[in-house]
């Protein structure tokens, strides 16, 4: 019941400061759909000439996108907020919690995934109103998926939280990062060793949930069983190294400094 | 069962330069309800020891237990909290209120009772007015004591205080350590506060270790240490100064005789052997007029710089 609490301290302090901050808040949104526009106009205009850019047509772009920006949330939040933590004097505090730092990062991921969860309905709702192409959203179907999908990708956030807590400015290299999610995204997912990549084989099981309707029980169990091995594994990988990083950072008394 | 254990602790901090030591078998054992002081120049390794008690540094060696737990292990927060950075340690963009809340749902402590403790707090530390403001909003004083307060939420029995009050005011420092001392009669909270400011320990603390270059120089009562260095030295006030070859006259007998003419007052320590009418008489039969007298009693700080050289000019 501690770890409950716990949960819901991070996960409403989460939403006092979205709540405190809401230009900024306001303004990724819109910057997303932006991005979105581009990336649409762009398509439209290749289909001109009969090129399929994105494989499958618009609603191959529209999930694309949309499991890219919740990558792009699951992959940076954690190592900004450990960032931004250590910047204002707070990361200490955070290691102080009974339950372990490992467990508050798991709270904070979870809580990050739940709102990125809501801002991503509502750049959903935009892309399909924009496109006209309407998805099916299978609740049920779609919230494991997208966990299973963007756990390796967590995995890399927890890397880059490590890195950040020993080498605490890494914000080139997220740069760099999150371009290399798109060619991920739209591989073909047929081959074996494609289906062992974080996203690829998870973003053809989601567009085949909200494009065909497929629940979890219609999509094919091999499929579903790589998809948690990988999530597992890279998961399981973020993990280690962040421990190794965390060790790194505490015998050299890093956990303040910024 | 003893509150905190250190024992034989050593850190040494890796750098490309070799290997840095702060501490050097660090050893002290504090039993519980006591305020106790960590006193050092900076580098000394107070710090170092509340970062390793909390879990947040990893010891090279020795053992850091509270409550028999040792340090390096998540569940010590149970025992432990810590103001480590003043008033960097809360949110900024968060209430009074808000920052005490989260920090109480940080230790596992539900809502209504989070609530209830924070609203105590509040009233405690004369917070109540400000208790919807934001912390940058608040002064600097203010600030450091929403963090204390952020602390005590927890309900923790040890509390670890790296420099309480710097950057405050005179004022502020005051009614600091007066909150800190009335929490550990009242609450019989086990503090241990590590400050380079002596007037901060003296004030609060019954018992001081004080540390030079990673060891422990001396572990003993305020009171113990003052006496410690209390010598037979006086300050004698002279109506009309005194005329140099009396001076000279009288310090064979007296070789610690000091002339402080500002003050135009006389330093003198006595021998063990020497009676103190000795030095009136002298004085008298020198033709001095004595004006006042008083005793030099040593101040924590005196004591501190004594220790600290001897250790300097220890082998």
């Amino acid at each position: 019941m501690r770890r409950v609490h716990v949960f819901f301290a991070i996960l409403s302090r989460f939403l006092i400061e979205i709540k405190r901050y809401p230009f900024n808040t306001l303004s990724s949104i819109v910057t997303l759909y932006l991005v979105f526009l581009l990336l649409f106009a762009g398509a439209r205009y290749a289909q001109g000439f009969g090129i399929n850019v994105f494989g499958e047509g618009l609603e191959a772009l529209v999930v694309g996108f949309l499991v890219w920006t919740f990558a792009l949330a699951a992959y940076s939040d954690l190592s900004w907020e450990i960032m931004r933590e250590a910047q204002q004097g707070t990361l200490e505090q955070l290691y102080m919690c009974p339950f372990g730092f490992p467990f508050v990062s798991l709270c904070w991921v979870v809580s990050s995934f739940l709102v990125s969860f809501l801002f991503s309905g509502a750049l959903l709702g935009l892309m399909m109103l924009t496109t006209g192409k309407f998805l099916r959203l299978p609740l049920g179907t779609l919230i494991p998926l997208l966990f299973l999908t963007l756990a390796p990708i967590y995995g890399v956030g927890f890397v880059m939280a490590g890195l950040a807590l020993v080498f605490k400015r890494i914000q080139a290299f997220f740069q760099i990062l999150q371009f290399a999610f798109v060619p991920l995204l739209f591989l073909p997912a047929e081959a074996g060793w494609a289906k062992a990549l974080p996203l690829t084989l998870g973003s053809r099981l989601i567009r085949e949930a909200m494009t065909e309707g497929k629940t979890l029980l219609a999509l094919s169990a091999s499929d579903l069983l790589v998809l948690l091995g990988t999530a597992a594994f890279y998961f399981g990988l973020g993990i280690m190294v962040f421990k190794l990083c965390e060790r790194v950072a505490k015998d050299r008394g890093l956990l303040a400094h910024y | 069962m003893t509150a905190i254990v250190v024992e034989n602790l050593v850190k040494d901090y890796p750098t490309r330069k070799g290997p840095v030591r702060a501490l050097s078998g660090v050893s002290f054992q504090v039993e519980p309800g006591e305020i106790v002081g960590l006193l050092g120049a900076n580098g000394a390794g107070k710090t170092t020891i509340i970062k390793i008690l909390c879990g947040l540094v990893r010891a090279t060696a020795g053992k850091a237990e509270i409550f028999g737990i040792p340090a390096d292990r998540p569940e010590v927060a149970k025992h432990v909290a810590a103001l480590l950075e003043g008033s960097r340690n809360v949110y900024w963009r968060l209430s009074v209120e808000e920052n005490l809340r989260f920090f109480a749902g940080l230790q596992g402590v539900g809502l209504r009772e989070a609530k209830r403790r924070a609203a105590e707090l509040i009233h405690f530390f004369g917070l109540g007015e400000k208790r919807r403001v934001t912390a940058n909003l608040l002064s600097q004083g203010m600030k450091q004591k929403l963090a204390l307060a952020c602390a005590l939420v927890k309900g923790t029995p040890v509390l670890l205080l790296d420099e309480p009050t710097l950057g405050l005011d005179v004022e502020a420092s005051h009614e600091l350590r007066g909150f800190i001392r009335e929490l550990a009669l009242r609450e019989r909270k086990t503090v241990l506060l590590s400050s380079h400011d002596m007037g901060v320990v003296e004030d609060t603390c019954r018992r001081v270790i004080i540390l030079a270059r990673g060891r422990v120089v001396a572990d003993d009562l305020v009171s113990n240490l003052l006496s410690l260095f209390r010598t037979r030295a006086y300050r004698v006030a002279l109506r009309n100064g005194l005329p140099a070859e009396v001076l000279a006259e009288l310090t064979p007998k007296f070789p610690s005789f000091r002339w402080l003419p500002e003050e135009r007052a006389l330093h003198v320590e006595l021998w063990p052997s020497q009676n103190f009418y000795e030095l009136v008489d002298a004085l008298r039969a020198a033709g001095a007029e004595i004006e006042g007298l008083s005793r030099s009693e040593p101040d924590l700080e005196e004591v501190f710089l004594r220790l600290v050289r001897s250790e300097k000019e220890a082998p």
